[in-house]
């Protein structure tokens, strides 16, 4: 399986097995819990406001959201974490762009309440306080961006791009950043930005390690 | 303040420090770290979520409306027609009502609640079909053509008798959409009677003025922002129906109100580059000169809105004719779009100068060499086909139709194209403060262009401080008037009323400091953080120091664009080489050179940047998107981002941009040019390299393989 369809397999399987296959899921596991709710079928969620509990860039999240909010959308609007953005809303340009527990999401496409437990991080978790991460300071450095609406799903996907390939070729870094549209044009720098920051981004962090190793990818 | 007994004379410095350098965009930091807050991304207290309800059919009249049911939908605070029983709809996704609630969700929900009953009318969808007398009408009020420019120069008869050769075909460009990738939108908040709107816009001050009118109250009483946005490319410089809409509904709710388009209204509703058709007939000399051009164009603006573009295109047709019809469908209005009408009327064109070429058998570059306007500051083009055909590796070229075996074609092409760019009356205000703080204030916005750094950049300069010194605030109506940034006229309006406005400063700076350095203030420059003698280094003072004897008050000065420091006119020139697999029809860009001037460069690094977008949106433009609208339902089938195809990393090739400095000239725009010709260099490629003609932009690939199936069968080549 080449990289473009493994990216592209798992952002879409997600999505699949939140929107379509969490019915089956559900009723897989639920055979262990009780009688009566394995009786009553797939336990209901909602519609109303549910509890929702999200690990974003390290930091625990309780929100009150219903069943069919968006991780995007969960973020943005209940939490102002408005630094990834909405643009296509239906996983076909990238600006929403998160990693989570290792690899890249649409979050625009992911539910909230699927990912409960997992590790998320938005571009708002890159950045230090005073420092931006060598992506983001490489993305500066060559003017890798224009109106910048783009620019956060970019960001975490080249993250992501260098976290899974740490000395990734110009190869690599197409095939993993074709997820994500600029309508500004911005493409040429923004590969010129992947290739410089490979060489200051210093070693993979430990979710690139279990990526390389097969265990988030499943 | 102006000192009477001084004449201001404006001009550039002869030895810039920071001025043509390659200077890092300021905001780059904010935007890459998610910072930057974008209308989008306004969140207020209290806040509630605008949805429109909007047409489904392309043409209906309204017979009623009911907003019951989503009056008492879950969350819903207010809900507005907009539309009134008896009113006519002319394309799908014409607005029709609105609804706030407090969430997204509940918004879409309850929008689904109104019911709106239709009588459908019939529509027209195709400009052909319309074009057909017996066609239904796109209004029941207006017909479906209305006669455009009309335009006669010399004599058809004799350029054609002086022909040698004549080609007769029709060519053909589509119709794009913006795709914005921040959404049009507002958000609206009142305080009594007083609005505040963040809107994404390319004109806040033209904006607050269309808030006023629309809702009949003092231009006074709104309050534009801008501080970020995400792309317009023509498409935003009014409120829009969802600006009045959103103010309406935060009116009535009685709260803030965020109301951003979705993708779908996005692609219906906002804007689109009209189409553009032309049968021409033209003549060309056995000497290889163009003799006579005989066009009747037409296109389609959308929903009564016109389709006008320049035709011929540049190149100099002693003899000729052009007559113009505009064509209405059921569809949303064309907005201006970057560069608008040059695209359409530079490939019309183009793509005929090589099918001229190849009947006088004279390479195409050298063919456009004999018929360009005569070399001229703003008519660089003979210049940049020489140069460029140098860099680029032209002599490589072969004649039209790859002779090598096997199904991979290699082609090159070139073209050539022009714009305005000229500066216009931007105000600017700025305050050099006691403790030697700048501030600059200027009410013109930056929609990723650089605006922002570009005025830095000139306030820097101009007062001999670094750039941190400089507070830059723009993007807000708060701040003095400047134009919409449209027609690449901002960095050519924007720059000189930051240097006139610094350098009057200055000049008042000079003269409270003139006797302390014991220097005439005539005498004085600013550099480096000092101010010193011209002739006299030895005396100078810190730029602090020198803040510091203005005491408790600040010097406040305000100024305007002059003419002098701007320029108008650019000229560029655009190679491309491709390979075309025969097979699948498949086009792919191996490199493109672009030659480009603008006058005075203020920004080296985000100029560059301007030309690769406008080269990556004409690859758009000639290989990718397509606005498909379905001619039995009126329906457009690919309003989202997945099936109107835009370049993906793998799509964008190799680009060398080539930028020629022309300081004397001025500041002159560069944010539409480099995106005219990009579309015909990569036709006339694939022509080269097929031996096939495609008259008709998008290149997809099902019409490459017909051209080519058209040409072996002995076509029309």
């Amino acid at each position: 399986m080449s990289d473009k369809e493994d990216r592209f397999g798992v952002s879409r399987r997600d999505f699949l097995k939140s929107a379509g296959v969490g019915g089956l899921a559900t009723a897989v596991t639920s055979a262990g819990v009780t009688d009566v709710e394995a009786q009553a079928g797939p336990r209901v969620i909602g519609p109303g406001d549910v509890p929702v509990s999200l690990t974003v860039n390290g930091k625990r999240l309780e929100l009150r959201i219903e069943p069919r909010v968006t991780l995007l959308d969960a973020l943005r609007n209940r939490a102002d974490l408005t630094g990834n953005k909405r643009v296509c809303d239906r996983g076909s340009c990238g600006a929403c762009t998160m990693i989570v527990d290792g690899r890249t999401a649409y979050s625009c496409s992911t539910l909230a309440i699927d990912v409960q437990g997992k590790q998320i991080r938005t571009v708002e978790g890159l950045a230090g306080a005073n420092t931006l991460h060598p992506v983001q300071q490489a993305f500066c450095d060559v003017d890798a961006l224009m109106c910048g609406f783009c620019t956060p799903g970019f960001v975490v996907a080249t993250v992501a791009l260098l976290e899974k390939y740490p000395n990734a070729t110009p190869e690599q870094a197409r095939r993993e950043l074709d997820g994500n549209i600029c309508r500004c044009g911005t493409f040429v720098r923004i590969m010129e930005a992947a290739m410089k920051a490979k060489t200051v981004a210093g070693p993979p962090t430990r979710q690139a390690r279990w990526g390389d190793m097969g265990v988030a990818r499943g | 303040m102006t000192w009477g007994w001084r004449v201001a004379k404006y001009t550039w410095p002869e030895k810039p420090t920071l001025l043509s350098t390659r200077v890092l965009r300021l905001d780059g930091p904010d935007k890459v770290a998610g910072r930057a807050r974008y209308t989008y991304d306004i969140n207020r207290p209290g806040m509630i979520y605008g949805r429109i309800v909007r047409s489904p059919y392309p043409h209906a009249r309204v017979t009623s409306i009911d907003l019951a049911a989503a009056q008492t939908a879950p969350g819903v605070k207010a809900v507005v027609a907009y539309r009134n029983p008896g009113d006519e709809v002319h394309y799908q996704g014409d607005p029709v009502a609105a609804v706030a609630a407090d969430t997204e969700e509940r918004a879409r929900d309850a929008a689904r609640l109104v019911r709106v009953r239709w009588e459908p009318l019939p529509h027209v969808s195709i400009e052909a079909q319309a074009m057909d007398a017996a066609a239904p009408k796109w209004s029941t009020t207006q017909e479906n053509t209305r006669p455009g420019v009309r335009q006669e120069t010399g004599n058809l008869e004799t350029g054609f008798n002086d022909a040698a050769h004549v080609v007769e075909q029709t060519y053909s460009t589509h119709v794009i959409t913006h795709v914005c990738l921040e959404t049009h939108g507002t958000v609206c908040e009142w305080d009594g009677d007083k609005l505040t709107a963040w809107v994404s816009t390319q004109g806040v001050h033209q904006c607050a003025q269309g808030f006023a009118q629309a809702l009949g109250i003092p231009q006074a009483n709104v309050r534009v922002i801008t501080q970020y946005m995400g792309g317009g490319f023509g498409s935003k410089f009014a409120p829009d129906s969802q600006g009045i809409i959103c103010a309406k509904l935060a009116k009535l709710a009685n709260a803030p109100v965020k109301l951003m388009l979705d993708r779908k209204e996005e692609h219906l509703d906002t804007g689109n580059r009209p189409s553009a058709f032309a049968h021409i007939r033209a003549g060309v000399s056995a000497e290889g000169k163009l003799t006579a051009f005989d066009g009747r164009s037409w296109g389609t603006g959308g929903a009564g809105a016109g389709s006008n573009f320049p035709l011929p295109y540049l190149y100099q047709f002693p003899n000729r004719k052009r007559v113009h019809t505009d064509v209405y469908i059921n569809a949303g209005q064309q907005r201006a779009m970057r560069a608008p009408g040059h695209p359409q009327g530079c490939f019309l064109t183009e793509i005929l100068m090589d099918e001229l070429a190849d009947r006088v058998k004279i390479d195409p570059v050298e063919f456009r060499i004999r018929n360009a306007p005569p070399i001229a500051p703003n008519a660089q083009w003979i210049k940049y086909f020489q140069e460029g055909a140098r860099r680029f590796g032209w002599e490589k070229r072969h004649p039209t139709g790859d002779p090598t075996p096997g199904p991979i074609k290699t082609g090159m092409g070139v073209s050539a194209h022009l714009w305005g760019g000229a500066g216009r009356g931007s105000t600017a205000h700025v305050d050099i403060n006691p403790d030697g703080s700048v501030v600059v204030k200027c009410g013109t916005q930056d929609l990723g262009t650089g605006t922002r750094t570009i005025v830095t950049i000139v306030a820097a300069e101009t007062l001999g401080v670094p750039m941190n010194a400089i507070t830059t605030e723009i993007g807000d109506t708060q701040y003095p008037f400047s134009g919409g940034s449209g027609g690449s006229t901002t960095a050519a309006s924007v720059s000189p009323a930051i240097r006139v406005t610094c350098t009057d400063a200055l000049n008042q700076l000079f003269a409270k400091v003139a006797p302390t350095v014991g220097v005439q203030p005539d005498d004085l420059v600013a550099e480096g953080g000092r101010i010193r003698g011209a002739t006299d280094a030895s005396k100078s003072v810190a730029w602090k120091d020198a803040c510091k004897l203005l005491g408790t008050e600040p010097i406040s000065v305000d100024g305007k664009w002059q003419d002098g420091l701007s320029g108008a006119g650019t000229s560029g020139v655009q190679f491309s080489e491709v390979t075309v697999d025969i097979e699948t029809g498949i086009v792919r860009i191996k490199r493109i050179l672009a030659m480009q001037d603008c006058g005075l460069i203020v920004d080296r690094l985000t100029a560059e940047s301007q030309v690769y977008g406008g080269v990556i949106a004409a690859i758009n433009f000639a290989l990718y998107e397509d606005r498909l609208l379905d001619r039995v339902t009126g329906q457009m089938v690919n309003p989202n981002m997945e099936f109107y195809l835009l370049a993906g990393m793998s799509d964008v090739p190799q680009i060398d941009v080539v930028l020629n400095d022309m300081p004397e000239r001025g500041v002159i725009g560069i944010g539409e040019p480099p995106t005219v010709s990009t579309a015909s260099a990569i036709a006339n490629a694939v022509r080269n390299a097929t031996g096939a003609t495609i008259r008709s932009l998008p290149l997809h690939p099902h019409k490459v393989l017909a051209a080519i199936e058209q040409q072996r069968a002995g076509g029309t080549n």
